[in-house]
């Protein structure tokens, strides 16, 4: 599934980010890159961004990124 | 003359580092980009004079955006002899991916551990020793913020050694960029990165390296690499593999079983409804914390220079002689008692604003909104520093991707009315007409914001990649760099606009001396006068407010040739007292300003600006003037 339409306050494994965005780049600097764990922790209003948690820090993107970063949910 | 140059991830605590040794010279923020430019200074170890540098903030040595490539411009081609490495220890597996690239430009460096505190509060235990051991550089833990750890720092400075080991991929991983960097070892002469680096740059898809190296004979080579390592996922993950191990063999975390404190705040700062209202309730509360901790003080100073003005009366007796004193004595009263009274809380409390680390929550808040103005949440923090000064504001655009971004931010700043604007609200239209109306111009603002930004999406051609930032956790600054701060920011009133207004006083008292007004006013006549309904006396006024805003409304009282601010009232309408504000708010940004936009965006952008601004504020006046009857 894509980060999009995970739900907050969930786990998930990033499984790939999509070639050709232009943000991979940075995400990846950021410590998101395919294998690691993320916690959705809210949504902003109005197809704002989303929040992340990795590794205890908070990381804001998009939701055009999320669309583009292939998750799956850690039970 | 030895050079050390203060090198890190965003928001590591580099600035702070800098100003703790060389002097509070480089403006330190709670959130990631807070320099965009470097900043130089001196310090003495050992008695022994060192060139230090401040530099923006970058992930790595690929650059992203124009102020990480800054960075990496001033580590290629600036001479410097030590780089002292500034890394957040509670955010260690990201850092060491900056540290081993420097580790590879083969340079003397040191590793600063900085933020020890917050690691230890987050339950992060480092072991120092076993840190230094694997990395094969000395690592000194600092609180940059206290000053702690920094005498050790500095001593091992002076004797930093070029790092002992080098970041070692897999077999076949070495192999492919061996290859790689052994052929552009022979085909590209006189570059700045180290051949390996760009080796593997280039196989990771970093453009500037790939054109690089596609330019030469290794093309095919790195098609090769590329199509073998994944275009460079592979190097990726070994790399981030490796950051982890370090990570894992040199500190012990032990998770706090509660949630922090800081998430609670979160939870209502963030929150889809609840945080909008906050937001809300914060900034009018700014405004009129202001407002009413300004406005008796203008009133007290105000007569105070009225008394000092009788005296002078009385004792020059030279016409000419006394008007020049007077001239100058009001000048600089009018900058002690109406600029600074408005001046110093509203920097004291942007500054606090920008400490605490409120400034990327508002971009997450803002992001929706900001996307109909063809940016992204990330634009909120130069206009949010625009209420402080438009340079900064204009600076900060470096931190955004794309051009059409950085001209529509760059336009939208000069529009945030900065704190030489806000003497002229509160002092004039809060303190003739009411606070009300201070609130009604700020709405207004924001309102003619959103309007040119939306048209501007329109007009201007491109996308502009989505937000990505890390949310930093909220800090408390200490009192003592926060005041610090403020004069920083306010030194340039003190150093730059009294001088000139002084100067501007002298011109003042001299066309009327001479009575020159008549031609003078003449010029600005059809404009002011014809269609904006002002005295034309304002035009000389406004013309030095381009040099320097903070003018503005010292000058005012002085060119309509009262004797007393408070006088105002008795010379301007209601109305035309609301006209020349809209105008002020909104034209032509000072020349500092118009400096900063050439510098980011090019003369056109620096046109494109004025030329726009003169239109909207045109516009914005006369319609003031038509309709301000109606609420007044
Ligand atoms: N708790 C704590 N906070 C610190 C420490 N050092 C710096 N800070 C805070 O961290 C924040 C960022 O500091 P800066 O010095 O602006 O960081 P920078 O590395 O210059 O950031 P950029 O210029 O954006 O790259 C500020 O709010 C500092 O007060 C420290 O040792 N402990
Ligand atoms: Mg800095």
């Amino acid at each position: 599934m894509k980060l999009l339409d995970a739900e907050t306050e969930k786990t998930y494994r990033v499984v790939s980010i999509e070639g050709g965005c232009q943000s991979k780049d940075r995400l990846i600097k950021l410590g998101i890159l395919p294998g690691v764990l993320i916690i959705l922790k809210r949504k902003a209003p109005l197809r704002g961004p989303f929040m992340v948690n990795l590794n205890g820090s908070d990381i804001v993107i998009g939701r055009g990124i999320a669309s583009k970063i292939e998750v799956e949910e850690i039970l | 003359m030895t050079t050390i140059a203060l090198v890190g991830q965003p928001n590591c605590g580099k600035s702070t580092l800098f100003n703790q040794i060389a002097g509070y010279k480089s403006l330190a923020a709670n959130f990631p980009g807070a320099t965009v430019t470097y900043t130089k200074g001196t310090t003495y170890i050992d008695n022994e004079l060192v060139e230090v540098i401040d530099l923006p903030g970058t992930y790595s040595l690929s650059w992203y955006d124009d102020a990480e490539k800054e960075t990496v411009k001033a580590l290629f081609s600036m001479d410097i002899d030590v780089i002292v490495n500034i890394i957040d220890a509670s955010m260690l597996i990201r850092s060491i991916e900056l540290t081993l690239e420097l580790m590879s430009l083969e340079r003397p460096m040191v590793v600063a551990l900085n933020m020890m505190d917050e690691a230890k509060k987050k339950g992060i235990y480092i072991d120092v020793e076993k840190l230094e051991e694997i990395l094969g550089i000395k690592v000194v833990p600092i609180i940059a913020k206290k000053g702690k750890g920094i005498k050790e720092l500095l001593q091992n400075i002076k004797d930093a050694k070029k790092p002992r080991k080098r970041c070692v991929y897999s077999q076949k991983v070495e192999e492919r960029i061996k290859e790689l960097s052994e052929c552009v070892d022979k085909s590209i002469k006189g570059e700045h990165w180290p051949s390996k680096l760009l080796a593997i740059k280039a196989i990771e898809g970093f453009k500037p390296c790939e054109e690089l190296v596609g330019r030469t004979d290794c093309s095919p080579i790195l098609k090769i690499a590329k199509g073998e390592l994944e275009d460079g996922m592979v190097i990726i993950n070994q790399r981030h593999a490796l950051c982890m191990n370090i990570f894992e063999q040199s500190s012990k975390v032990k998770k706090p079983k509660k949630r922090s404190a800081e998430s609670y705040i979160d939870d209502l700062l963030m929150h889809p409804i609840v945080g909008y209202v906050f937001m809300f309730l914060i900034f009018i509360g700014i405004f009129y914390a202001v407002f009413t901790g300004g406005a008796p003080i203008e009133n007290l100073v105000m007569g105070l220079f009225d008394d000092i003005d009788g005296y002078l009366a009385t004792i020059i007796h030279n016409r000419l002689a006394f008007s020049i004193v007077k001239g100058t004595v009001d000048g600089v009263g009018a900058a002690m008692g109406i600029a600074l009274p408005y001046l110093l809380p509203f920097l004291f409390i942007i500054s606090l604003l920008e400490d605490v680390g409120y400034l990327p929550r508002i971009a997450y808040l803002m992001d929706s909104t900001m996307h109909r103005m063809g940016v992204h949440g990330t634009s909120v923090i130069p206009f949010v520093a625009g209420y402080g000064c438009s340079v900064p504001a204009i600076m900060a655009i470096r931190i955004l991707k794309s051009k059409k971004e950085k001209y529509i931010s760059a336009f939208l700043a000069s529009l945030v009315p900065c704190s030489a604007r806000t003497t002229v609200i509160m002092g004039l239209v809060g303190y003739f007409l009411g606070y009300m109306y201070v609130i009604g111009l700020y709405a207004f603002n924001l309102l003619i914001i959103m309007i040119s930004g939306m048209i501007l999406k329109k007009m201007l051609p491109g996308i502009s990649p989505e937000m990505i930032i890390d949310i930093p956790p909220y800090r408390l600054p200490t009192i003592k760099t926060l005041l610090l701060k403020t004069w920083h920011k306010v030194k340039d009133f003190v150093y730059l606009a009294i001088p000139m207004l002084i100067i501007g006083s002298i011109v003042l008292t001299l066309i009327s001396y001479y009575q020159l007004n008549g031609y003078i006013n003449n010029i600005f006549k059809p404009v002011l006068s014809g269609f904006l309904g002002l005295p034309a006396a304002l035009g000389v006024v406004l013309i030095f407010g381009i040099l320097k805003k903070e003018l503005t409304l010292i000058m005012l009282y002085q060119a309509l040739g009262l004797s007393s601010i408070s006088m105002v009232s008795s010379a301007m309408s209601p109305t035309q007292m609301l006209t020349f504000t809209v105008f002020v708010i909104f034209y032509i940004p000072c020349v500092a300003t118009i400096a900063a936009i050439n510098k980011e965006l090019g003369a056109k952008g620096g046109l494109f600006v004025t030329l726009g601004t003169t239109v909207l504020a045109l516009i914005l006046a006369f319609l003031t003037k038509l309709f301000a009857p109606l609420f007044i």
